[in-house]
């Protein structure tokens, strides 16, 4: 199936990028890109840099070298709300809803770039403003629809289990419909079937809207299914990067890795 | 179940307070209502005021000392500018004002001061309420002025027939009622119903959350800000009319600290609860404790009014330190 | 009221017709984005006629067969009515069967077509196309996922219906169209032996629909939530024979998770649940009681027991005193009122459960609320209606008498027989079956043992060949044990064995949510079904259940012996997947005793634990072993009461 997606050239890359905490380097001259519409897995043991990777990517941290470049142009570091701008959208591992609000809301929110009426506007429901609104809720019941979650569209997101908040999660960053999107650990926590429906969900974004997907994760098996190249991390260095079949077979991702790991 | 035995207690002791003086004849029926709206008038002021608070402690986690202040200042404002131009071009040019004001404390004090200690940021609110006090004075003036809502201020008297003697309602305050109720209610809709509100639910959910789906921090804190200028903008106007407008206002906003430990520093239902319960607690204290105690006890009675929403309040942060309303999550602003 | 049928004697001919007189009136809502979407009469006439085009032009001839697998959607219903446009017969598959278990309906009817709902079901279907030639065409509605299958079977129904209507030609098919012909083909999940296909002809399910409609007063403004299986007849026959009758309106629910929201926005008039829903409705409403307040649990409790002394007789007319009805009218407003509303049945008109036995309580539980809920009896073969309990004559324990147009007799051994015009016209290519289940006479032999009572109601006790005799010779009908069982809100399923032996002993499956909720209350700490199974709190729970149906059971002399003596709570849920219940969740009793002969004979060998091995299979299609000991325990039972006359 994965084979009739078409992938594309070069979307975003990353150059010699280091970073560190005071002592502590998280990412050590670290280089790698991503396909237009490919999925994308960094995976590494615990502290290998995965989280700094990815919030390195969404702006959330400055690497102190290096470079990044997101469709031709160059950043020698990126900010959140910039990244949120060109596109690129992301879920946290901790999830990081708006527990108090229902899933409609949540993922309503996730329109907030989309709105192009002014606040004065919206506060007062008119015009435009209601308009607008009723194409924003379109585009997030379909995202609804799309990933099974019309059960709890007007549940509050805290009440809500483990996994179905993931889903929540993932359909807030759909909303912002990226072209590339952030899963910091989508599986995490999860029992089997909801890591199978995960997988299917991310497969279908992918497939269905062209998303270039870029995740991090620690269960490798789920990792191997699904990515169409890996990028393994090691105390903050890169020490492999190829399809799964590729990384399965490097002995410095087993030494590291799978050696200990499984 | 679990259940908050403190509280049922407090409560029936509350209720029995209130209660008590009709079901023993200690009062008349007209009379005991009447103290009951005098009450529940003062708590609608009360309740503005919280609201404020709630609505900025909520949505920026800072406790804004300077709410009193604001009602000062809006209601000079309002007086002032009323000499010059029709009451309802001095109210929107003062609500420009306080927009205008909202937007200078963002830029000047909070975003400075982003992710600093509560206490920098406590004393910076505390810096503005001198700040608008004394400004206030300076561009306004310390006298005393009146707003003249064009509201006949002789009480009425209703429901003669099921009462003996009547009660006294006085239309203004009546009004007035109306008037917050509806603000309350305006609020509310606007939290729940429009995008604008939803942005300002997710900020004051979680702060990081709202920044990365691209919800624009600062713009939402002036939102907030100005809402709470409006809501002073009403306050100032209300207790103005009827008192005047003097620097004695600005004190509002210490009847408010109460209020807000009683319904929940977070929530909105909980400022306008709180807040007529103490209005109420403190109006039937006054009138129908202070004779017991003095019959009692043979204290001299007076200035229960003073004091009954501290001890009140006290006594929640002791057996509900959140509040009447105020939860881990709260699903409203 | 339904309408005059006269020569509208297919369903095509009556969708033409509605089309015509009601064309702008609802036909089908379906929630699609959060929004309900409307499908007139006209509309959905509109869309027959294309399908029906699109499917001829696809070759679909007179007297094929055409599958329909998905949930209720308003195309799968249209599809059903194309195909019959054209005078090929539809066959409504179960859609959460397995793909295997498609193949024999498939191969059976030599089907050609299939419309299907989406990428799951045209999965299965490719997975099994090698064992089924004949399957040529597979059509999907929803098209997620689909963009990158390339077999040739495989197409779209949005393709389908692009195809030029000529009316003529089409009006002509529709035209040919008899009553005697196959209106459709159900396959019965078949407690024993292999699924049959039971053919409908369009006179008996037309017959049946409009003698029920008639009896219930049913007409175009009625209102039905179309939520269980389409392939089921009970809900094809609600959703798709009575609209086509009546003119009535059917909603399909968002997903299977929202039908109870979706109850409550649509607020249906007419209702069906099998007992097990409505079992399922109660548990949820128990457990929402027990974490509401107290105040709230002190009303339910006090106004519950008022409904239940008084709330039966009101519904049926009967004389209550002044004050009950007070007390009534306050548990209306209070707790009745409310309760009916969280259920999605505060507008129903009536109410039909049916399947299986209900047990009286939870009949009465929703009687006493003050909704018309009445028990039916019928099957596939007899299109449903054979008896209704009609208004103001509804007794628990029976069915009501039959229907206008049925006829009712009995074997010496007291199995049911029915004549009735809405009998099925044969087993597809069973001519064996055929003639074993209908006599030459026309009369169907059910396999239910009953009687029918003095007042003409039907009763039926369990089927003939599950009502056994213990080794002394009495009788032993052990679904009427596993119902008294199941009616406690912790008992999810029962498996009595007592046949051939001196006495009755029990398999039980405890119901996953409530007990979950009992052990949270309690502090329990549990990794999962099977770690309750095991521990001695629950088969205390468990055991409590069962000493009260034996204390019931003494009081019945003739089933005093049936009294449960000994019990295991099995490890696993009984599950359909593994073959141990049929997809309407019946036992499959002679399954299980052969696949846990082991357990069984620890029963009656008085061994306290037992050792279980099994196959167990993942979702994902793994299969592992899994081991454990299962407690064996015993239950008190009770003098039977008249031998304590005696004594």
């Amino acid at each position: 199936m994965s084979g009739a997606r078409r992938i594309g050239e070069v979307v975003l890359s990353v150059q010699d990028v280091s970073l560190s905490f005071g002592g502590v380097r998280a990412l050590q001259e670290v280089s790698f890109d991503v396909r237009e519409h490919e999925v994308r897995a960094i995976i590494g043991p615990n502290g290998a840099g995965k989280s700094s990777m990815l919030n390195v990517l969404n702006g959330v941290y400055h690497p102190q070298k290096g470079t990044i470049r997101f469709r031709g142009q160059e950043f020698a570091d990126m900010e959140s709300h910039r990244a949120a701008e060109m596109g690129i959208a992301r879920t946290f591992q901790n999830i990081a809803l708006f527990k108090g609000m229902s899933v409609l809301d949540n993922i309503m929110a996730g329109r907030n770039l989309k709105m192009r009426t002014n606040l004065l506007l919206q506060a007062l429901r008119i015009g435009p403003a209601l308009r607008e609104e009723i194409e924003h809720r379109e585009v997030v019941e379909r995202i609804i629809d799309f990933l099974e979650i019309q059960a709890y569209r007007k549940m509050q997101v805290g009440r809500l289990p483990y996994g179905l908040q993931k889903r929540v999660d993932l359909a807030r960053a759909l909303a912002m419909e990226p072209s590339v999107l952030l899963l910091d650990e989508p599986m995490a926590g999860m029992n089997l079937e909801e890591k199978q429906d995960m997988c299917r969900f991310i497969l279908d974004v992918n497939d269905q809207f062209g998303t270039t997907i870029v995740l991090i994760e620690h269960d490798m098996g789920v990792v191997m299914d699904i990515s169409d190249r890996v990028v393994v991390l090691d105390y903050g260095r890169k020490i492999g990067d190829g399809t799964p079949d590729e990384v399965r077979g490097n002995q410095a991702v087993i030494d590291a890795y799978l050696g200990v790991k499984h | 179940m679990r259940k908050n035995w403190p509280v049922i207690l407090l409560g029936a002791v509350l209720l029995t307070g209130l209660v008590l003086p009709l079901a023993t004849g200690a009062s008349p029926p007209g009379f005991y209502i009447e103290v009951l709206l005098g009450g529940l008038m003062a708590g609608v002021l009360y309740s503005l005021v919280a609201l404020g608070f709630a609505l900025i402690f909520k949505a920026s986690g800072v406790f804004n000392f300077a709410q009193g202040a604001m009602v000062l200042f809006a209601a000079l404002a309002v007086a002032r500018l009323a000499e010059r131009m029709p009451l309802w071009a001095a109210m929107l040019l003062a609500l420009a004002i306080m927009v205008v004001l909202a937007w200078l404390i963002e830029r000047l004090v909070l975003r400075p001061l982003v992710n600093q200690e509560g206490v920098a940021l406590l004393m910076a609110t505390l810096g503005v309420t001198y700040f608008l006090d004394g400004f206030g004075q300076t561009v306004w003036g310390s006298d005393i002025y009146s707003i003249e809502l064009g509201i006949a201020k002789e009480p009425v008297m209703v429901l003669e027939k099921l009462f003996q003697g009547g009660i006294l309602v006085n239309k203004e305050d009546f009004v007035a009622a109306v008037v917050a109720a509806a603000l309350v209610l305006g609020l509310a809709l606007f939290f729940q119903k429009t995008a604008t509100g939803r942005a300002l639910r997710a900020v004051a959910d979680d702060h990081q959350a709202a920044q990365s789906v691209g919800i624009p921090l600062n713009r939402i804190w002036v939102i907030v800000w100005s809402v709470a200028g409006l809501v002073a903008l009403v306050a100032g106007v209300i207790w103005g009319s009827k008192l005047g407008v003097q620097f004695s206002l600005s004190q509002v906003a210490l009847k408010a600290l109460p209020v807000v430990i009683l319904g929940g520093f977070t929530s909105v239902t909980g400022a306008v609860i709180g807040g007529l319960i103490i209005g109420v607690g403190e109006k039937m204290a006054e009138v129908f404790l202070s004779p017991i105690l003095v019959k009692t006890f043979d204290l001299a009675g007076g200035g229960i009014e003073n004091w009954f929403a501290y001890v009140l309040a006290l006594l929640f942060l002791l057996v509900r330190p959140e509040g009447l309303f105020g939860e881990k999550h709260i699903d409203r602003v | 009221m339904a309408i005059d049928i006269g020569k509208l004697d297919t369903f095509p001919k009556l969708l033409m017709h509605h089309a015509r007189e009601r064309g702008g009136k609802p036909a089908i809502r379906e929630k699609d984005l959060g929004i309900w979407q409307t499908w007139t009469w006209g509309r959905f006439a509109d869309e027959v006629r294309a399908l029906a085009c699109g499917l001829a032009a696809q070759g679909l001839k007179r007297g094929e067969h055409i599958a329909l697998v998905g949930d209720n959607r308003p195309r799968i219903y249209a599809a059903m009515c194309a195909a019959q446009c054209l005078g090929a017969i539809p066959v409504p598959l179960y859609q959460d069967a397995v793909a295997t278990e498609m193949a024999f309906p498939i191969q059976n009817a030599q089907i050609t077509h299939a419309v299907v709902e989406d990428q799951e079901q045209v999965d299965k279907l490719l997975e099994i196309l090698p064992q089924c030639p004949t399957l040529k065409h597979i059509y999907y509605d929803d098209p997620r996922g689909m963009r990158h299958y390339t077999q040739p079977q495989v197409a779209a129904y949005d393709e389908l219906i692009k195809a030029k209507v000529d009316a003529a030609v089409l009006d002509g098919e529709i035209a040919k169209g008899a009553g005697a012909d196959p209106a459709a083909m159900f396959f019965t999940s078949g407690t024993t032996g292999a699924a049959k296909g039971v053919v409908l002809t369009h006179h008996a399910l037309i017959d049946r629909a409009k003698a029920a409609a008639e009896m219930e007063g049913l007409g175009d403004d009625d209102v039905v939530l179309a939520y269980l299986p389409p392939a089921w007849i009970g809900q094809n026959i609600f959703s798709y024979a009575q609209p086509f009758v009546t003119g009535y309106c059917i909603c399909c629910p968002e997903a299977a998770e929202t039908v109870m929201t979706d109850m409550r926005e649509i607020g249906p008039t007419y209702y069906f649940a099998p007992p097990r829903v409505l079992e399922a409705l109660l548990t949820q409403v128990s457990i929402r009681m027990e974490d509401a307040a107290a105040i709230k649990r002190w009303l339910y409790r006090k106004f519950m027991a008022i409904a239940n002394r008084v709330g039966g007789a009101l519904l049926d007319g009967k004389p209550v005193s002044m004050g009950d009805r007070f007390l009534y009218f306050v548990g209306d407003v209070l707790v009745y009122g409310p309760l009916r509303n969280v259920l999605g049945m505060s507008r129903v008109r009536v109410a039909y459960t049916a399947g299986e036995a209900i047990g009286p309580d939870l009949f009465k539980f929703y009687r006493s609320l003050g909704i018309n809920l009445k028990q039916l009896y019928g099957s596939t073969e007899t299109s449903v209606f054979v008896c209704i309990q009609p208004d103001g004559q509804v007794k628990p324990d029976t069915v009501g008498p039959a229907v206008p147009g049925v006829e009712l007799k009995f074997t010496p051994e007291r199995e049911l027989l029915i004549r009735s015009p809405g009998l099925f016209k044969e087993y597809y290519k069973n001519p064996q079956a055929t003639s074993e289940a209908k006599d030459a006479e026309g009369w169907f032999h059910t396999g239910d043992a009953g009687y029918v009572d003095q007042d003409g109601h039907l009763k039926i006790i369990d089927r003939v060949k599950d009502v056994g005799k213990l080794a002394d010779g009495t009788l032993f009908a052990p679904k009427y044990l596993e119902n008294k069982l199941k009616f406690f809100p912790y008992i999810r399923e029962a498996v009595a064995f007592g046949h051939g032996r001196d006495r009755v002993c029990a398999f039980i499956n405890f119901d996953m949510d409530a007990v979950a909720n009992w052990a949270e209350k309690r502090n329990m700490p549990y990794s999962g079904y099977t770690d309750l199974a095991s521990r001695d709190e629950v088969y205390d729970l468990v055991r409590e259940c069962i000493e009260r149906v034996n204390a019931d059971l003494a009081q019945e002399p003739e089933l005093a012996h049936s009294q449960i003596h000994r019990f295991l709570i099995l490890h696993k849920e009984l599950d359909a997947d593994d073959g141990e219940l049929t997809r309407t969740r019946k036992v499959r009793r002679r399954h299980i005793a052969e696949r846990y002969e082991p357990l069984v004979a620890a029963l009656y060998d008085g061994s306290p634990t037992v050792h279980v091995t099994s196959q167990v299979k993942y979702e994902d299609g793994r299969t592992g072993a899994f081991s454990a000991e299962l407690k064996v325990r015993d239950a008190k039972t009770f003098a039977p009461a008249a031998a304590k006359k005696a004594a």
